[in-house]
């Protein structure tokens, strides 16, 4: 059966969870703890591998988990799935903090989690439908683009260490990004 | 342009935008439901990149910490909202009903937590439709130092174990685990190791027993259980199965 464009598959694990955040939206504590128990080791895990240190990740994972208790009312189940936006809440979160850290604690980290001959994360990111959507979309980028984004979203890169790693200038690094973020959305939304 | 629009809440969405631009990009995501939403489609969009990110538990030590964060957020917010002249009353209600939650809670989410990660050795396959509630039973005992949380896992027909601490390991003894339901006729569940959670099928005519208010028991018998069929050792912890 085909999905009209742009329409999400709701698994019932989804739903239920969307449901449980709207339960921590309206202040019921033991949904907070029920969504703890659910999705703890999925955002824990996004945290260790963004930020490669266990203390800093278990500080980040609270500080996700406050702002969920927070910020539940803003999630729109309509808009996206309940799992997603918390794993992009850990991520943001991640992110933040390595940036804190210092460019040159982060460059050294980056380097040391993703050692050669292992599995890209497009290859893992196939497994899982949407992922796969993605993933062939990104492939359908110019290479530097795609494998750019990627660097930005999972390891926080900005524009200037983007230009460096490439060997590119900051200019042409932008319109990289750029055309390659609108290619992006017109290929996930056919 | 919209188009340029796009681009701006995409490279936000990125992490791409420094300084003035990033400041600008925040005010804007406040002040424009637009470019708000621009942004949260992309964020939609780049998500499945986190799919691929292994699962990590987090240490079970930590959940504590983040419930007390959370429970003083709401402290904190609803001083705000009181001086606003928020509902004061719902309010104190909210975080009455976290604190009285959180002993619960804590042990819930820990045995939950590790219950899903651990392996089952005899679970049955889980029948469906799934029946009631899970229970929990917090067993300890005056004078002893054991811990144990056991949650009764009704969709797969076990009960789950966790010593969380206490019990020694004495060469020649055992720790034998007990359910005492409503005639009162301890029934064996097996032996209980210390240090390692471990998941006990629940024999079919046992599972009526399985009811909240009834009482679970850990007695100190000889290496291979109680060779009389009942408990001759001392109990060192105890505790009644709750519904959650």
């Amino acid at each position: 059966m085909d999905q009209p464009a742009g329409a999400r598959i709701v698994s019932e694990d989804g739903r239920r969870l969307a449901v449980t955040l709207g339960a921590v939206a309206r202040g019921d504590a033991s949904a907070m703890a029920d969504l703890y128990t659910r999705t703890s080791a999925k955002l824990f895990g996004i945290c260790l591998h963004i930020l490669g240190s266990e203390a800093e990740a278990e500080e980040t994972l609270q500080e996700t988990y406050v702002l969920v208790w927070r910020k539940a009312a803003a999630f729109d189940a309509g808009k996206a799935s309940a799992i997603a936006w918390l794993a992009v809440l850990a991520r943001n979160k991640s992110i933040d903090r390595l940036r804190r850290r210092g460019p040159a604690a982060a460059d050294l980290d980056a380097a040391d989690r993703i050692p050669d001959g292992r599995p890209s994360a497009l290859d893992l990111i196939e497994q899982e439908q949407e992922g796969r959507r993605l993933a062939a979309c990104l492939e359908g980028l110019e290479e530097r683009a795609g494998r750019s984004i990627r660097s930005a979203f999972l390891e926080g890169a900005a524009y200037p260490e983007l230009a460096e790693r490439e060997g590119v200038p900051l200019g042409t690094m932008k319109s990289w990004i750029r055309r390659g973020l609108l290619r992006l959305r017109e290929c996930l939304e056919r | 342009m919209s188009d340029d629009l796009d681009i701006l809440a995409g490279e936000y969405a990125l992490g791409l935008l420094e300084g003035e631009a990033r400041d600008a990009a925040e005010r804007r995501l406040a002040a424009d439901p637009d470019f708000a939403d621009r942004v949260a489609r992309w964020s939609g969009r780049f998500s499945p990149m986190l799919e691929a990110i292994e699962p990590a538990p987090p240490p079970p030590a930590l959940w504590p910490r983040i419930e007390a964060a959370i429970a003083e957020s709401s402290q904190a917010s609803a001083s705000f909202e009181t001086s606003a002249g928020g509902n004061v009353h719902q309010l104190r209600r909210r975080i009455a009903m976290w604190r009285g939650y959180s002993v619960a809670a804590t042990a819930l989410a820990a045995s939950l937590a590790l219950f899903l990660a651990i392996r089952p050795d005899t679970a049955p396959a889980p029948v469906s439709p799934p029946a009631a509630a899970p229970l929990v039973a917090m067993m300890s005992a005056e004078g002893s130092a054991a811990r144990l949380v056991a949650t009764f896992d009704p969709d797969r027909r076990s009960l789950v174990i966790i010593p969380a601490s206490g019990l020694d390991h004495v060469p020649g003894r055992g720790h034998q685990l007990w359910l005492i339901p409503a005639d009162g006729k301890p029934r064996s569940m097996g032996m209980v190791e210390p240090g390692a959670p471990r998941r006990m099928a629940v024999p079919p005519a046992m599972l009526d027993e399985m009811e909240a208010e009834v009482t679970l028991a850990l007695s100190v018998e000889p290496a291979g259980g109680s060779p009389t069929g009942l408990p001759t050792g001392p109990v060192v912890a105890t505790g009644k199965l709750h519904r959650t």
